[in-house]
C-alpha cells in the first residue's frame, strides 16, 4: 500500500497561453498516488481539480494552456520525457479515466459492444472473437444480467446508468495502475450512483487499480476513499487519511465543507 | 384567505400524459393520479429520481404542460375554470424558480432588467415605484443593490440564483414552485440558499413547492415529503414522519443510498435493477420489480393510499405491507 504508483510534484496548469490575462487553474499540486488506495480529491466548482487531471492524462491541449510539473512519474516512468505517441499506448491501459458524463466517453454512431471491444483489441491484441468474449466478461463483471444486449446496444439506447457502467468496464478492462474518475457519478440518480460506485470500488480492488476520485461529494469521500486531498484556487491545501480529516480538519476551509455537508451553514 | 380545506394548493387526481411519437402512436403517463396539497407557509418538498414525473408535475401545476385529467385548485378554485382575470391573479400568485439559472435569465437584461420585467408584465405599482420594488426584493435575497447593473454571466452561481429568487419574490407571490434549484450549486453555496428559501418562509409566510432528487438537501429544509416514482406518489407526510420512520420500502432504499458525510456511518446499501420505462410501466405496484420486502400480492394489485402514522399526523404510503 505505501509505494506511490504516480507521483506528482509542482503540477501547473497554466490557461491563456502566457499572455497578461493567463492564469494559474494548477498551481504547484503535489501528491502521491499509493498502489491501490482510493484518494479523494475534493473541492467546489472551479477549484481546478478537473484541470488537474486533465493534466496528468496530456489532454489539455496546447493551444489552451500549458502545463509544467517537475515530476509526473507513473510506476518507474517519467511521463515527462515521452512522447505523445507513448502516451497514447499508456492512456487507457495503464491510467484510464472515467468522466462525468459518459456520452462525452461513448461514440454515439457504433454499437457499445464494438467500443468495449476495441480496448482488448487495440491495448491488448486479441482477436475479434476473442475481445468479443472478453467485453462480455466485463460486462458482466459491472452488473448487466444481460451482457450479450449491451453489447448491442447503441449508447443512446442505455440509460445513464447503464452508459457508466459501460465507461467503467472500459476503463478497468486493461486492469490499469491507476484509473482517474472525474465526478463519475454526479449525473446519476442516488441508487444508481450506490450501484456504480460499489461496483467500481470492487473491480479496482480486485485488479488493484488505485483510484483518484475527484468529487465535490463529502459523502462519497467518506465512503469510499483512503484518503483525500482538498483543493482550493488551483493549491492543495489539506491532505489527510479520511479518517483524521473527518474527525479533526485542520485546514479552516476544510471545515467549512464539512461543516456545509453536515448540514450547518458555512 | 386559502380555500375552504385551509390549502393553498390543492391537485386533485392529476394525470399528465406525453404523446410518445415514435413507430406507433403510443402514450406515456407520466403523472398518474396524483393528489397533493400544499399548505399556506410551508415547504413542500416533492422527491424522485430521473423519470420519475417530479418535473412534469411541477409543470403542470405551473400550466406549463397540459393537464389530460384531475384539476389543480389555487385556493380552492380550479384553475381550469377561471376567467381571465383571475388566471391573471393566480399567476402572479404562483412562482417558479429554475435549475439552471443560465438558462431562465436572458443574457443580454442586467439584474434591474429581470427584475422590472414581472412588475411590468403585470403592471404592479407605479412605474416610479417599480425600481424601488426590485430594490426591496434584492435586498430581502442578500443582494447588494451595485449588482443591479450586472449581466448574468457577470454574477456567480449562488448570486445568479438569487436573483432567480429575486424575480420570483417582486410579483408577492404565495406559492414558488422551485424546480431543482440548489442542484447545480456546490455545496457551501446551496447551504446558504436553503438557509434564504427557510427565512422567506419565516418572514413573509411564503409556500414553496421544492422539487428535488437530493434527500440530504430536502431533509435540511422540508416541511412535508411526497416521493415520486414512476408517475405516482408512493408516500407523503411530514418531514419528520417519513424521514424518521419511512414507510415506503422505496424510501428507506433512496434514504439508504446516500452516502453520510462520516466515515464510521455504515455504507450506502445498493438496491438492485434501476426503473422501468414509463412506456411499459409495470402492473400492481410500480416499485414491485426492485422492491426487497414484495409479497405475492405487489406484483397483481396496485396498493391503496394508507395511513402510515398514528392518527393524528397525515404520513400516508402506498403499500401492501401497511394494508394486510
Amino acid at each position: 500500500m505505501s509505494t506511490p504508483i504516480l507521483s506528482v510534484r509542482e503540477l501547473s496548469v497554466t490557461l491563456g497561453g502566457g499572455r497578461a490575462s493567463s492564469t494559474n487553474v494548477v498551481d504547484g499540486v503535489s501528491f502521491d498516488l499509493l498502489a491501490g488506495e482510493v484518494l479523494a480529491l475534493v473541492g467546489e466548482s472551479g477549484c481546478g481539480k478537473s484541470k488537474t487531471a486533465e493534466a496528468l492524462m496530456g489532454l489539455v491541449p496546447a493551444s489552451l494552456g500549458s502545463v509544467r510539473a517537475r515530476r509526473l512519474r507513473l510506476g518507474e516512468k517519467e511521463l515527462l520525457d515521452l512522447p505523445e505517441s507513448a502516451l497514447r499506448r499508456i492512456r487507457g491501459r495503464d491510467v484510464s479515466m472515467v468522466f462525468q458524463e459518459p456520452l462525452t466517453a461513448l461514440d454515439p454512431v457504433f454499437r457499445a459492444g464494438v467500443q468495449l471491444a476495441d480496448v482488448f483489441r487495440r491495448h491488448r491484441g486479441l482477436g475479434r472473437q476473442q475481445a468479443r468474449l472478453a467485453a462480455i466478461e466485463m460486462l458482466s463483471r459491472v452488473g448487466f444480467a444481460d451482457p450479450d444486449l449491451v453489447l448491442r446496444s447503441y449508447p443512446h439506447e442505455l440509460s445513464g446508468g447503464m452508459r457508466q457502467r459501460v465507461v467503467i468496464a472500459m476503463a478497468m478492462a486493461c486492469r490499469p495502475q491507476v484509473l482517474i474518475a472525474d465526478e463519475p457519478t454526479s449525473a446519476l440518480d442516488v441508487t444508481t450512483q450506490a450501484q456504480v460506485l460499489a461496483q467500481l470500488t470492487d473491480l479496482a480492488g480486485a485488479a488493484g487499480t488505485a483510484i483518484l476520485l475527484i468529487t465535490h461529494d463529502l459523502g462519497i469521500v467518506a465512503q469510499y476513499c483512503d484518503r483525500a486531498l482538498v483543493m482550493r484556487h488551483g493549491r492543495i491545501v489539506e491532505e489527510a487519511a479520511v479518517r483524521q480529516l473527518f474527525a479533526g480538519p485542520a485546514h479552516p476551509y476544510t471545515a467549512d465543507l464539512l461543516a456545509a455537508a453536515r448540514g450547518g451553514v458555512a | 384567505m386559502t380555500g375552504a380545506t385551509g390549502q393553498l394548493l390543492s391537485v386533485r387526481h392529476l394525470v399528465v400524459r406525453y404523446d410518445a411519437s415514435g413507430s406507433r402512436r403510443q402514450s406515456l403517463t407520466a403523472v398518474r393520479n396524483v393528489s397533493l396539497d400544499i399548505a399556506p407557509g410551508r415547504i413542500q418538498a416533492l422527491v424522485g429520481e430521473s423519470g420519475s414525473g417530479k418535473t412534469s408535475l411541477a409543470r403542470a401545476i405551473l400550466r406549463l404542460l397540459p393537464i389530460a385529467s384531475g384539476q389543480v385548485l389555487f385556493r380552492g378554485q380550479d384553475m381550469a375554470t377561471m376567467d381571465r382575470r383571475q388566471l391573471r391573479t393566480t399567476r402572479r400568485s404562483i412562482q417558479a424558480v429554475f435549475q439552471d439559472p443560465l438558462a431562465s435569465l436572458s443574457p443580454r437584461r442586467n439584474v434591474m432588467q429581470a427584475l422590472l420585467e414581472p412588475l411590468d408584465h403585470f403592471r404592479i405599482g407605479l412605474a416610479a415605484e417599480r425600481e424601488q420594488r426590485a430594490l426591496g426584493a434584492l435586498e430581502t435575497v442578500g443582494l447588494d443593490a451595485g449588482l443591479r447593473h450586472r449581466y448574468p454571466h457577470e454574477l456567480s452561481g449562488g448570486q445568479r440564483q438569487r436573483v432567480s429568487l429575486a424575480r420570483a419574490l417582486v410579483t408577492e407571490p404565495d406559492l414558488i414552485i422551485a424546480d431543482e434549484p440548489v442542484s447545480s450549486l456546490d455545496v457551501p453555496v446551496q447551504a446558504r440558499i436553503i438557509e434564504l428559501i427557510r427565512e422567506l418562509r419565516d418572514r413573509l409566510g411564503l409556500s414553496f413547492l421544492f422539487v428535488s432528487h437530493d434527500l440530504s438537501v430536502v431533509r435540511r429544509l422540508a416541511d412535508d415529503v411526497a416521493v415520486m416514482y414512476l408517475g405516482q406518489l408512493v408516500e407523503t407526510g411530514p418531514a419528520a414522519n417519513l424521514l424518521g420512520q419511512p414507510a415506503h420500502p422505496y424510501t428507506r432504499c433512496l434514504l439508504a443510498s446516500i452516502p453520510v458525510p462520516d466515515p464510521d456511518h455504515a455504507p450506502p446499501s445498493v438496491v438492485a435493477g434501476e426503473a422501468p420505462s414509463a412506456l411499459t410501466p409495470p402492473g400492481g405496484c410500480v416499485f414491485h420489480m426492485r422492491c426487497p420486502e414484495r409479497i405475492a400480492r405487489c406484483a397483481a394489485e396496485m396498493p391503496e393510499e394508507t395511513r402510515a402514522s398514528a392518527p393524528g399526523t397525515d404520513h400516508r404510503v402506498r403499500c401492501h405491507l401497511w394494508n394486510r
